[in-house]
Formats: C-alpha cells, sequence, structure tokens
C-alpha cells in the first residue's frame, strides 16, 4: 500500500496535464498508465494538427506527447509509473497490478483520464458474416502507423470519424484503394479539414445517408452491400455490392467508463457527470479528456484537464471551496454541454458543447433569469467541432441555459 | 503450412470431425490407450457448431422419451460435473426456467422430464415465481424450474478434450480437408491431397459435413437440414440481468428465443431458428426476432449493451441424433444429425460410441492436462505468487477481460498449436470484452508469430485465408 496526495489513471495528453498542474500546485502526483510510455492515442496519429493552440505551432501526435513527456520529467511531484494497469477504483484507493505484483494507492484525490474506446462492429450490429477484415480505424491505425502492416488493399470505411478520415488518406498513401466513404447521417461527424484533406484532395467518393447493408466473405472479407437509407435509418433503393478485402469502422467513441461504477455517467456523452470544477458524483473524483467527452482537438483535451488536475490538488491539500450548485441545461440546437452543474462564486466556469446541426452567423448564449451571462458569435459551426464559453461564477445565481438563438 | 503427418501413419481408429463430439469421443478412446487420431479441416478445434451455441448443459425434460437425445441427454447432463472437474474447467449449476401461461403444457414437460428420468424439476407460479424471477414479464404466470442445468463454455470443453486425448497418446491432425478415402483390404486411407492418414475405423463426427464424408466413405447419406441461431452477447455489466437460464416452452422449431448467464459472466440472449444453407452471417430478420422474443419474457434487457452478435449452424435429421455402426461399410461409425442437446448429450455420446465399438465403456484413470488459470479468478496473494514467478503474468494485454501476456504465452505453450487469434480468443477471453480486440489486436498477432516461428503475414483470424494482415507498409 502506497500513499499520496493525486493518483492520476491514465497517460495520454490528459493525464499527462493533469498530473502537471497537480504537481505544480503542490501536490504529490502518481500517474498511472497501462502502456510502456506516456502519450495515449497520440502515440499512434503520426499526421499532423496537433497543438495549434496550445503550442502555436503545428505537431504530429508523438511530437505533441514528447513535448509532454518532457513537461512531466520537469516536476519532481510526479512519479510515472507505465506498464502498470489499474484493476480496480474503490472510494480512493487504487489497485494496480505490474510486474512487480499486485498494489494499492491510497489518495487524497484521484483523476480519471483513460481516455475511450471505438465503438466495433457488434456496437452497431454490423451484419453478415464475421471474417477478417474487419476492423476499427483504430486498430488500423495502429496496425500501419506502430507495426508498419497494412491491413488490407481495398478498403471500405463506413463512418466518417476523424480517424476513418485519417486512415483514408493514410492508407491511400501506402497504395490501398479507398473505394467509398460512407455515412449513414446527414451531417460527417468528422472535422471540415479532414473531409478537405483527406478525401476530397485524394478523389475518395464520400457517399451521405448510406451504409452496410451485410459483409460478405466466409475467411476474408470479398464485399460489402451497401444501400442509401432515409432520414429514419430505413434501407431506400437497391442494394449495390461492393468489392473489397476490408471493412474499415469509424463510428465513435465511447469514454472507458467500466471502471466506474460508483460515478453518475451522463446518458448524451457516456462519460461521467461532472460539475465546473471536473468533480464527478464521487467526492474528491476528477475526470477529464476523452474520458469525460469525446475530444476533436488535442489542445482543448490539455486545457480542460490542467484544471482538473489543478482541482484535485486543491481538493487533496484543501478541499474545494464551492458556492451554490447550479444546472446546465443545453437549450435550442445545442447537442450536449459539459458541466452538467456550476457553482457560483469566484473565478470562471467553462462550458464545453456540441451542436446538433451546422450553424452559420448565430450568436450562441449562456442565460440565466432572463440575462445573458456570456455569448460568442458563430461564422460557421458543425457538430463535429467542441466548442467553449466561459462565464464569471460571480454572475451565476441560478440555473443557466445554453442555446442558439433564433 | 507445415506438413502434418509422416507418411504411413497408421492408427486403429480415425475421428473425422473435431467438434464437442468428436473430441469427446477422441479423449474416450485416447484415455482407454487406443491408438487414434482426429483430424479436421480448420485449424483449430472446435470451430463449427462447438464454437456458436448456448453453452448450456440440459436436464433433459422436453426430449421425447425413448429417443436417442432423451436417453444420451440425461445421462450427459449426470457425467458433466465430473468431466469438467477431471479437465480443471468452470460449471455453473445455475438451473433453468421454462416460462409461459400454459401450465398444462408445463405439467406435460414435467411428466416427460419425469419419464426421462430427470430429477429436481419444480413447477413454480404466484409469489414464489416473483421471488425467484423478479425482472420476468409480469404478465407471465408459470415456470417450470430444473435445478439440474448448468452453463459452459462448449468451446473450452472441446479444447480441454482434444488436449486430454493428447497428452494420453493422441494424434490431432488440423488443417486437414479430407478430399478422398480409399479402402484396401482392411485399411481406410484418407486423403487431401497432400498427405494420407491410414486407419481401420472411422468415426465420422463431422457436423455439418457428415455427408460430404460419407459420400468418400461409401457409408449411408442422410437428409441433412441446416438451422442458423443467431446471438447477442450482452457486456458483463449486464452479469446480473437473469440468475438462470430462462426459456420460452419450446416449440417444433427448437427451444425458443433464451436468455441465460454465462460461465464467464456476460449474458448470452438466443438464439433464433432460420432454415439456412451452412453460412454462419447473421441478420435483420434474425437479430430482431430474437430480440422481439427475449424482451416479451426479460423486457428489462439492455440490447444496447451488446458486445458481441454471432450466429451458429444446428445440423438436424428428423427428429433424433443418429449413431451408428453403418450397414453399407464396415468398420465405420455414422455420427449426423448432433443438434441440440448435443452438447449436453457429448460425454455420454462418447461411451455411447465405445459401446458399438465393442471397447469397455468404463475408461480407467488417465493423465490429467494442466487446467487453464485465469489470472482474473485469482486472490490476491496467488496472482502475486504467479507472477512473481513469471513476471508476464503482470503484463495485462486485454484490458477489457484484464488477460496478461502470460496468460496468452502459456495457450501458445500447450498440447495443441494455436495459430488463430479466434483460437486465442478463445482459450484465454483476450478481445472477447467490450472492445472486441480494439486495444490487443496487434499484440496478439505479434505473440502467435513468435511463438509458432512464423511471419505476421501468416497469422490468420480463423481458417485458412483468413489473415489478417497483407503486407508491410512503404519504406521510407
Ligand atoms: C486517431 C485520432 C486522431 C486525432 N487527430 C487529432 C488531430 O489531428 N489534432 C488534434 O488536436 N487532436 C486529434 N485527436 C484528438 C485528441 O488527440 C484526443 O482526443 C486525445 O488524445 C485524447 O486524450 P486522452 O488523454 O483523453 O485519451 P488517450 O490518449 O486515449 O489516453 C488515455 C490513456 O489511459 C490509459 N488507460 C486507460 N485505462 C487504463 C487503466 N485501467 N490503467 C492504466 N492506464 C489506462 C490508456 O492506455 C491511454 O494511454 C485525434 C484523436 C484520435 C483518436
Ligand atoms: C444455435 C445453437 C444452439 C445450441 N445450443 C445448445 C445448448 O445450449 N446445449 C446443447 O446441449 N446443445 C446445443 N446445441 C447443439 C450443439 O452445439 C451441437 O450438438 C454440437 O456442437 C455438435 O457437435 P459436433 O461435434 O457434432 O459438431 P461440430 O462442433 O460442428 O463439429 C464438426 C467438425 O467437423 C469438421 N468438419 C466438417 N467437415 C469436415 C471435413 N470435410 N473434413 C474434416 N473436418 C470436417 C468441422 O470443421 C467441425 O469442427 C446448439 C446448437 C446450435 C447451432
Amino acid at each position: 500500500m502506497r500513499q499520496t496526495d493525486v493518483v492520476v489513471i491514465g497517460g495520454g495528453p490528459a493525464g499527462m496535464a493533469a498530473a502537471i498542474e497537480s504537481a505544480r500546485n503542490g501536490a504529490k502526483t502518481i500517474i498511472i498508465e497501462r502502456n510502456e510510455v506516456l502519450g495515449g492515442i497520440l502515440m499512434q496519429c503520426i499526421h499532423n494538427g496537433f497543438g495549434l493552440a496550445y503550442f502555436k505551432e503545428e505537431l504530429t501526435g508523438p511530437e505533441y506527447a514528447y513535448k509532454f513527456r518532457e513537461l512531466v520529467k520537469k516536476e519532481k511531484n510526479i512519479t510515472v509509473m507505465t506498464s502498470t494497469f489499474v484493476t480496480k477504483i474503490k472510494g480512493k484507493t487504487v489497485t494496480i497490478v505490474n510486474s512487480s505484483g499486485i498494489d494499492e494507492i491510497e489518495a487524497g484525490a484521484i483523476v480519471l483520464a483513460m481516455g475511450a474506446r471505438e465503438r466495433t462492429a457488434a456496437n452497431i450490429l454490423l451484419q453478415g458474416t464475421r471474417p477478417a477484415g474487419v476492423l476499427t480505424a483504430g486498430q488500423a491505425q495502429k496496425m500501419t502507423n506502430i507495426d508498419g502492416k497494412l491491413p488490407g488493399k481495398n478498403i471500405v470505411i463506413l463512418g466518417s470519424g476523424d480517424i476513418g478520415l485519417i486512415m483514408a488518406r493514410r492508407l491511400t498513401l501506402e497504395g490501398a484503394r479507398v473505394k467509398a466513404v460512407l455515412e449513414i447521417n446527414k451531417t460527417t461527424s468528422g472535422l471540415k479539414r479532414n473531409i478537405v484533406q483527406c478525401l476530397e484532395d485524394f478523389k475518395i467518393p464520400l457517399l451521405m445517408q448510406t451504409t452496410i447493408v451485410e459483409v460478405v466473405g466466409e475467411n476474408r472479407v470479398e464485399g460489402v452491400y451497401i444501400s442509401a437509407v432515409d432520414d429514419n435509418y430505413n434501407f431506400v433503393g437497391e442494394k449495390k455490392f461492393v468489392k473489397c478485402d476490408t471493412v474499415i469502422l469509424s463510428v465513435g467513441l465511447i469514454p472507458e467508463t467500466d471502471l466506474v461504477d460508483f460515478a453518475d455517467i451522463n446518458t448524451r456523452t457516456n462519460g461521467p457527470v461532472v460539475d465546473d470544477f471536473m468533480e464527478t458524483s464521487a467526492k474528491g473524483v476528477f475526470a477529464c479528456g476523452n474520458f469525460l467527452h469525446v475530444h476533436d482537438l488535442v489542445d482543448n483535451v490539455t486545457l480542460e484537464s490542467m484544471d482538473a488536475g489543478a482541482n484535485a490538488a486543491d481538493f487533496a491539500l484543501a478541499g474545494c471551496k464551492k458556492g451554490k450548485k447550479f444546472c446546465v441545461i443545453a437549450g435550442n440546437n445545442i447537442s450536449y454541454a459539459n458541466p452538467s452543474f456550476v457553482h457560483s462564486g469566484d473565478g470562471i466556469a467553462k462550458i464545453r458543447f456540441r451542436l446538433k446541426s451546422n450553424v452559420s452567423k448565430k450568436w450562441i448564449r449562456v442565460v440565466s433569469k432572463d440575462e445573458v451571462l456570456a455569448k460568442k458569435f458563430v461564422m460557421a459551426g458543425l457538430p463535429g467541432e467542441m466548442q467553449t464559453l466561459e462565464v464569471s461564477r460571480e454572475k451565476i445565481k441560478g440555473d443557466i441555459l445554453l442555446e442558439v438563438e433564433g | 503450412m507445415m506438413k502434418n503427418t509422416n507418411n504411413n501413419d497408421m492408427f486403429d481408429y480415425v475421428i473425422v470431425g473435431a467438434g464437442i463430439v468428436g473430441s469427446s469421443i477422441f479423449s474416450a478412446l485416447a484415455r482407454s490407450g487406443k491408438s487414434v487420431c482426429m483430424i479436421d479441416k480448420a485449424l483449430d478445434v472446435g470451430t463449427g457448431a462447438a464454437k456458436a451455441n448456448s453453452g448450456l448443459v440440459h436436464a433433459g425434460f422436453d426430449a421425447k422419451p425413448g429417443t436417442l437425445k432423451a436417453k444420451l441427454n440425461v445421462l450427459g447432463n449426470k457425467m458433466y460435473p465430473l468431466e469438467a472437474k477431471r479437465l480443471g474447467l468452470s460449471i455453473k449449476k445455475t438451473g433453468a426456467y421454462v416460462v409461459g401461461n400454459d401450465k398444462e403444457k408445463l405439467e406435460e414437460l414435467l411428466a416427460r422430464g419425469k419419464t426421462n428420468g430427470v430429477d429436481g424439476l419444480h413447477l413454480l407460479s404466484g409469489s414464489e415465481l416473483k421471488a425467484k424471477l423478479p425482472m420476468l414479464n409480469p404478465e407471465i404466470k408459470y415456470a417450470l424450474f430444473a435445478e439440474n442445468a448448468y452453463v459452459i463454455s462448449p468451446y473450452m470443453f472441446t479444447i480441454c478434450l482434444a488436449e486430454e486425448g493428447i497428452v494420453n497418446g493422441g494424434r490431432v491432425v488440423l488443417g486437414f480437408d479430407a478430399k478422398r478415402i480409399k479402402k484396401h483390404g482392411d485399411i481406410f486411407t484418407i486423403s487431401d491431397g497432400f498427405d494420407e492418414i491410414k486407419t481401420k475405423y472411422i468415426i465420422n463426427s463431422s457436423g455439418a459435413g457428415y455427408n460430404e464424408i460419407a459420400n468418400m466413405i461409401g457409408s449411408e447419406i442422410y437428409e441433412l437440414e441446416f438451422r442458423r441461431g443467431e446471438y447477442f452477447v450482452l457486456d458483463s455489466t449486464e452479469k446480473n440481468l437473469v440468475p438462470s437460464t430462462v426459456f420460452p416452452l419450446p416449440s417444433k422449431a427448437g427451444k425458443g428465443v433464451l436468455v441465460t448467464p454465462t460461465v464467464d459472466g456476460n449474458i448470452l440472449v438466443g438464439p433464433s431458428s432460420q432454415l439456412s444453407d451452412d453460412i454462419t452471417k447473421t441478420t435483420a430478420e434474425g437479430l430482431s426476432f430474437v430480440r422481439s422474443q427475449a424482451s416479451n419474457m426479460i423486457p428489462s434487457i439492455n440490447f444496447k449493451k451488446t458486445i458481441r452478435i454471432f450466429s451458429g449452424i444446428r445440423t438436424v435429421v428428423g427428429d433424433d441424433f443418429v449413431i451408428e455402426k453403418s450397414r453399407e461399410m464396415p468398420n465405420v461409425i455414422n455420427i449426423a444429425g448432433i443438434c441440440s442437446p448435443g452438447l449436453s448429450a457429448a460425454p455420454a455420446i462418447a461411451l455411447y460410441v465405445l459401446n458399438l465399438l465393442g471397447l469397455d465403456t468404463k475408461i480407467p484413470a488417465a493423465k490429467k492436462i494442466k487446467p487453464y488459470v485465469a489470472l482474473s479468478s485469482l486472490p490476491v496473494s496467488k496472482k502475486n505468487e504467479l507472477i512473481a514467478r513469471n513476471p508476464l503474468y503482470g503484463k495485462i494485454v486485454c484490458k477489457c477481460e484484464g488477460i496478461s501476456e502470460g496468460e496468452i504465452v502459456d495457450a501458445l505453450s500447450r498440447p495443441l498449436r494455436v495459430v488463430s487469434v479466434d483460437g486465442i480468443k478463445r482459450r484465454t477471453r483476450t478481445g472477447m470484452g467490450r472492445c472486441q480486440g480494439g486495444f490487443c489486436l496487434s499484440k496478439t498477432i505479434e505473440l502467435i508469430a513468435k511463438k509458432n516461428n512464423i511471419t505476421l503475414f501468416d497469422v490468420v483470424k480463423e481458417n485458412k485465408g483468413s489473415n489478417i494482415i497483407v503486407s508491410g507498409v512503404k519504406k521510407s
């Protein structure tokens, strides 16, 4: 049994940022990561596009992770435990296993930063046979970028999530043929810049409101039947056979909350319910990064997680001081908002949210009791992009509503 | 592929088809000290119906009295606890409920069970039923409860039996797709076009492939009917949904859509029953049928927690199992139409076959296999002991199921060679959890390649041609 002020579970960008801020606020901090190095999902994202906001330069995933690993090293208050797996969290005690055996760590506060897993073929009830050659975009990415191996030559990608779009480009550059990207909805789930840079620049067809009816092939994928769908996802028109040897799924991420049966879960995000201190319904347990809700930009992960780390340190060392608690309500055209609760008092509460549908030239605002507490103008907003609004806590005197005007 | 056999390999008995039935007979013959070989066209044992069924050891009340199904199910059921113990395999006595509003039908089942020699049957209703199955649709009024029903892992059972046969001197040849069977004098020669195996007796337990093999032998052909059964597997978070197996009243098409805990702590919902070719696919009709039938019994099932869908094929011949000496060709045993309750009956089928072969059905005590150890099931002190002895047990590879590298390496170091990712999945549960191998696939492929001394390109998902990696990336 060991003791510490703060334990951070998960050593991706979220965990690293949380640990750094926790340590800087004076807390003895242990960061636990199951892989051999810190970096999380970034280690397999060898494309550019990380750090524009935080470091003001365009980095690859591993470069971004490297910069943070260096920052972690500088903090005397941080102990890093890699190749270590958390098997249980009970109260503030964390059970770990590594090659030295089983151990427990008792902490003053916990930060959950375990990231997200990909939705699988079973999660979307993909039908037909179950041959080799059906894999998730993250699996394909790991195989290609870390192991240097290709999962297939003729590929159909289901879902327009960012990882799928990036893999469409990556595999095309490797000489594979991406026959199409299928999206069941009317809007893409990936970032606009990825649609342009990964599909349009390579002339890869993007078929909207289209999905796979059935996978065919006994040992290896031999093709898929695809069909258009209407707004209620019913198949319309004739189904078409597309020959391919690989189906890659990019159909979303789900926060890895399996270890967490002690905190309330938000049914919209599948992550835990948190307040404006990033604290879950379990006292002294904080959450951030993809574990809290799925992010599209690592810079946002970093910023959010720094807050979680700082608050966890406060809690462990002195206990957070919070004012009165109020609800955050997602109003017109807001898909969800995090946190679910805010407090009155000092400082700033940051509201992170996603839009339900495309928005152009509109104000988004936070209102409480007919008073506008904060607002921002959006030129072009997509559901794929996370947005932030900051509200000064001294203005909060009741439940707050977040909405797109008009 | 490596060469499977030595020229002039000669056995007294060859079993064609390494399913539950074949493996049960294989182990029984090997433990009886016989010269025996089991072949299968697949690269692992148990890849047919063995890997895709409900995993239930039925009590035996619904088979028609006097049939082989009834007799062998009831006997098999009684044998199971000892079989599992001998193999070091988990088995759970969960019991089973048949629920419905037709009280007469349930009483009929109860009476039939008694005729078949099944103990521990009870008719429940009212508050007693409600206390036992609070999650049952309140419109359902009656249930027949069978105490002596178990859940096991059907593929682990098959694997362990095959290993047991090997440690007792039997031989397993996988990836052997029989193409020709010739008889000269008393000796059969089975060939796959590359290698030959010679034998005095053939036991045809090739499930869906029965007629193909019977054709080569010149033994009886049967009209086979294939019925596909589709399933949902739910996340272990749902494990408390039902304490026991819950069935509807059986119909002509089968035992109906059931909801059951599995021995590994998931929930299984299914199967459908559709006439089909023998392709194990899932379909919209099958799945929606299962979903609506099951929800009628247990309204609180959360299908959003699905972690896997799959299907299996029942091979049916008329109303009963066929297990007989061939009349057309001496020294051949025909085993056909082993649909449900084939798993439950398997240990008894093995004894029945020994008897048909004129052998003693009292099997002497024999060598045991080393039991599979699941790290996650051990108490802390035992875990620490294991990790101290071999630190690989402290390296978690599959995070959903908490499987360590040590367990995977162990599965790769046993009597049966494993070259497939699904083979590792069945033995260790790596990749069986909610992420379905999202995080551990690469590592599993690497370990399989290393241990077998093959390249990553040669590692397959299941059968020949199911390679996962197609090429390397461009050199930069
Ligand atoms: C493929 C892909 C492409 C992206 N592209 C971009 C881009 O171009 N630009 C950009 O800015 N952002 C991009 N993002 C978004 C951003 O990088 C991610 O949102 C961010 O990395 C999430 O960080 P995280 O720390 O929350 O999660 P992760 O990076 O997933 O880290 C979680 C860590 O927790 C560990 N862990 C989990 N459970 C346990 C346990 N029980 N015990 C111990 N350790 C555990 C895991 O091993 C993992 O290392 C991309 C994301 C992905 C997936
Ligand atoms: C949906 C479903 C649910 C079921 N549920 C239950 C249950 O809960 N309880 C129960 O008791 N029973 C159940 N059963 C029945 C049980 O699964 C079967 O009875 C049992 O698996 C049959 O075993 P087998 O060895 O005959 O066939 P299989 O396991 O199919 O084995 C046949 C083997 O022969 C091999 N083979 C085929 N052709 C050739 C060839 N040409 N050359 C070499 N090898 C060949 C195949 O590869 C295969 O490995 C269920 C069946 C299904 C389909």
